[in-house]
């Protein structure tokens, strides 16, 4: 298995928080992994990228040109992704702030409205999360076990925001 | 005293330190680097520093200072001595390390390292010698040259529009909270010289005793780049340098206070 | 078993410089490798030794100096406009011989540039990069299980040869998290008689490379260059991937190298027959194998984030009857597998 995927949006939107939940499950699964985030100057609101490798094999390049999953998180992402994931990948888009629509047929596209499924849920924050939930549901990267799994870790401190990022994760899912 | 010295004569009363290598220095006639050298050996002797002081050597006349002595020595890049002793003295703290630094080496191309370690409160030792020229490179401009004076890189004299003006580097640092004792002195004169050796030694017992950043600046004669005779350069001095660069003590912490007065006592 | 977790690359040198027993080190902030001077800064004090972070690149190169002169194992690690300003002392530390380890997280230059990874200071790394006669060895991780191998590999090689140690990598690879198999601790460190530890039961010890007489300079210098010598017989480094059958051989390091990698498993995939040398140390650099790869016909593909400096030791090596292409990227943009896919391409 191989899987590339590349998540990007504004700095802040949590972009690279959602490639290291995926990171960390596959490499719970003891998977090789590559993590890159890529951004510009700006601590916030720069435009962000994060490139995750998932692969049972040696992973080569830590650049991600053709991803298997995109996630854009705002319109520039949009503009990047669109194009350039693979034949047969996944594309989602955070309908929030990309107005647009894919051209694309020969890729499935979702369409999340992050933001205000978000704002359900009672915290706007969580959107990465529910983005990261359709991914989940539309691609066999991993599953929502080893997610909530890894949430499990990294937020064992704080059950509020637990609860809320299980949730947003299940929200997501419901995206096709 | 060495021994050699006390084995050939028998009314001994003034001979080379024994921690001080027995050598001819390689400084001009009249030129005030051997006495600050000496006076650096006699602290070191009397304070018994053979097996902890390193002595580190800057970029200038004192470029060699670690030759003088038989203690454990290194070279600094120009200005960088102070960095240089900070790593030493936090590494091995039991260690005593000490740099004798000229006016261009510490107050020009060094200002960064100098002011940093004294604002950190560096428990380390610097002897500042301070002879307003660039005795090595051939008394072009330095950062402590009088105004109006000659040097080869100011032929007219130093004006303020083209060079600026001198920095008093012990009362800039002065300002500072981290430095323990700064102190001003001179060796133009053999009272001036006395007074001088007990601020080295001070110094150095500012850092044995922990107590922070010490520096003493030393006006040393440079007959050579002031175009005077050797024994007309002490009195140069007190014309016009003692004037820009008055003697005095700039900052003294009141555990160094009660160090000199356990002296005294 | 030993103990396996994701990390990333900057983190892995911290880490590798911990298990190689370095006592001290000296930072000044810069993006891209600030969170390794933050790892330090954290974990350093926590085992009792010593960090300090310094007023410049200038004072800390010299506080390494300083330490390394009083027989510690320490490091600094800066970004390349920092490593410029680290000329100076380094050169003083290789005429003086004295061992440490710098580490430069590249980003795109000349001047200030852009924070963006970069390969721009090859030159300057195996080069020498100061004044006067002398060289470094410089080791070139392209994972991040190498930063951390390669870090603690640098400490060792710096004590064998009493000479300062290079680790280059781009500012990606330094933010990349990959798994990392963390290696057993460095239980003895040498011995350093050499070292300014106070003048005790010996006579004292001198740590300078200046010679007052003009005529001792020369044979210091030539011991100097005998050791480099030395370095060039046993330590050029380099990994080998598909060259039994290659026709084209691709030469890349750092994350560049990583990027190689896919572009020759697509290459294989269309049954064309590239492999890869990847050099581990580029001072020394591996010019023999390059070379012998050169007398059985082969073209090569060099893969930089430079204008194109690697490619110069790779003419040396190879000559003028071979092709030699460069693909590059420059001013921190990534170099990616399909440019480097489409010159193997365009030389079939």
């Amino acid at each position: 298995m191989n899987w590339e995927i590349t998540v990007s949006g504004f700095g802040g939107q949590g972009v690279l928080f959602i490639g290291r939940l995926l990171a960390d499950a596959g490499f719970n699964a003891g998977l090789d992994i590559t993590w890159l985030p890529y951004y510009s100057g700006e601590k916030r609101g720069g435009m962000c990228s994060c490139f995750v490798n998932i692969s049972d094999e040696r992973i080569g390049s830590i650049f991600i040109t053709h991803p298997d999953v995109g996630v854009a998180m705002n319109p520039a992402a949009m503009k990047m992704l669109e194009p350039t994931v693979k034949t047969g990948g996944l594309l989602v888009v955070n309908t929030s702030l990309v107005k647009t629509k894919s051209a694309r047929h020969d890729i499935k596209v979702v369409y999340v409205p992050t933001v205000e499924a978000a704002k359900e849920l009672g915290d706007e924050t969580v959107g990465n999360i529910i983005a990261l939930g359709a991914v989940i549901a539309n691609a066999q990267v991993t599953t929502t076990t080893s997610i909530i799994k890894v949430l499990n870790q990294m937020l064992s401190k704080d059950k509020k925001q637990l609860e809320l990022n299980k949730a947003a994760l299940l929200k997501g899912c419901e995206y096709s | 005293m060495s021994n050699a010295d006390k084995n050939d004569y028998e009314n001994v009363i003034f001979a080379r330190p024994d921690i001080m290598v027995d050598r001819s220095t390689h400084f001009c006639p009249g030129c005030g680097h051997g006495i600050i050298q000496r006076l650096v050996g006699e602290a070191l002797e009397e304070l018994k520093l053979h097996e902890r002081a390193i002595c580190i050597g800057s970029i200038g006349c004192t470029v060699t200072a670690y030759e003088y002595y038989k203690v454990d020595g290194m070279e600094a890049p120009h200005g960088r001595a102070p960095a240089v002793a900070t790593a030493i003295k936090r590494c091995r703290p039991n260690l005593v390390p000490f740099s004798i630094q000229g006016d261009g080496d510490l107050a020009s191309i060094g200002t960064a390292e100098i002011v940093h370690a004294a604002a950190r409160g560096e428990k380390i030792t610097i002897i500042f010698a301070n002879n307003a020229t660039y005795g090595m490179t051939g008394g072009q401009l330095a950062p402590t040259t009088l105004m109006g004076m000659y040097s080869s890189s100011t032929p007219d004299g130093r004006n303020a529009a083209q060079s600026g003006f001198p920095i008093r580097v012990s009362e800039m640092l002065a300002t500072l909270d981290g430095p323990a004792y700064i102190a001003r002195v001179a060796v133009n004169s053999p009272a001036n010289v006395r007074k001088a050796g007990k601020a080295i030694n001070l110094a150095f017992r500012t850092q044995l005793a922990g107590l922070g950043f010490a520096m003493v600046e030393v006006l040393s004669m440079c007959p050579i780049n002031w175009k005077v005779e050797p024994v007309d350069a002490p009195e140069w001095m007190v014309k016009n340098m003692i004037p820009q660069f008055p003697l005095g003590e700039f900052k003294v912490l009141p555990a160094v206070a009660a160090l000199k007065k356990a002296d005294r006592e | 078993m030993p103990e396996r977790t994701l990390m990333g690359g900057n983190i892995a040198v911290g880490e590798g410089a911990l298990l190689a027993g370095c006592q001290a080190y000296f930072g000044y902030p810069i993006t891209p490798q600030n969170d390794l001077l933050e790892f330090m800064a954290r974990r350093m004090p926590e085992l009792g030794r010593v960090f300090l972070q310094t007023e410049s690149e200038l004072a800390a190169i010299n506080m390494v100096y300083g330490a390394a002169a009083v027989g510690f194992r320490t490091m600094t690690s800066t970004s390349s406009p920092g490593f410029s300003l680290q000329q100076e002392g380094i050169s003083y530390m290789a005429g003086a011989e004295m061992p440490a380890v710098i580490v430069n997280i590249m980003r795109a230059g000349p001047g200030l540039g852009n924070i963006g990874g970069a390969q721009g200071d090859y030159m300057q790394c195996t080069r020498g990069g100061g004044h006067g006669d002398y060289y470094l060895i410089t080791l070139t991780p392209s994972t991040v299980q190498e930063m951390m191998d390669l870090t603690m590999l640098a400490f060792e090689l710096a004590d064998k040869y009493r000479n300062p140690v290079l680790v280059i990598a781009d500012g990606f690879l330094g933010q990349a998290m990959e798994p990392v198999t963390i290696r057993e601790k460095v239980k003895k460190l040498p011995e350093k008689k050499w070292a300014i530890t106070g003048a005790k039961g010996r006579p004292k010890n001198l740590i300078n490379s200046f010679e007052m007489n003009p005529l001792d300079h020369p044979r210091r210098i030539k011991l100097l260059l005998e050791k480099f010598e030395r370095m060039r017989v046993h330590e050029v480094r380099y990994e080998g991937l598909n060259l039994d059958d290659a026709d084209i051989v691709l030469v890349a390091y750092g994350s560049a190298a990583r990027s190689a990698i896919t572009a020759m498993n697509i290459a294989r995939k269309n049954k064309l027959r590239v492999g890869l040398v990847r050099p581990i140390t580029v001072f020394p650099f591996p010019y023999q194998p390059l070379a012998d790869l050169a007398e059985r016909g082969c073209k090569f593909v060099v893969a930089e984030m430079s204008g194109g400096q690697m490619i110069e030791d790779v003419r040396i090596a190879v000559g003028n009857q071979n092709e030699i292409k460069l693909v590059n990227s420059y001013g921190g943009v990534p170099l990616e597998a399909d440019p480097i896919f489409e010159t193997i391409d365009l030389l079939m």
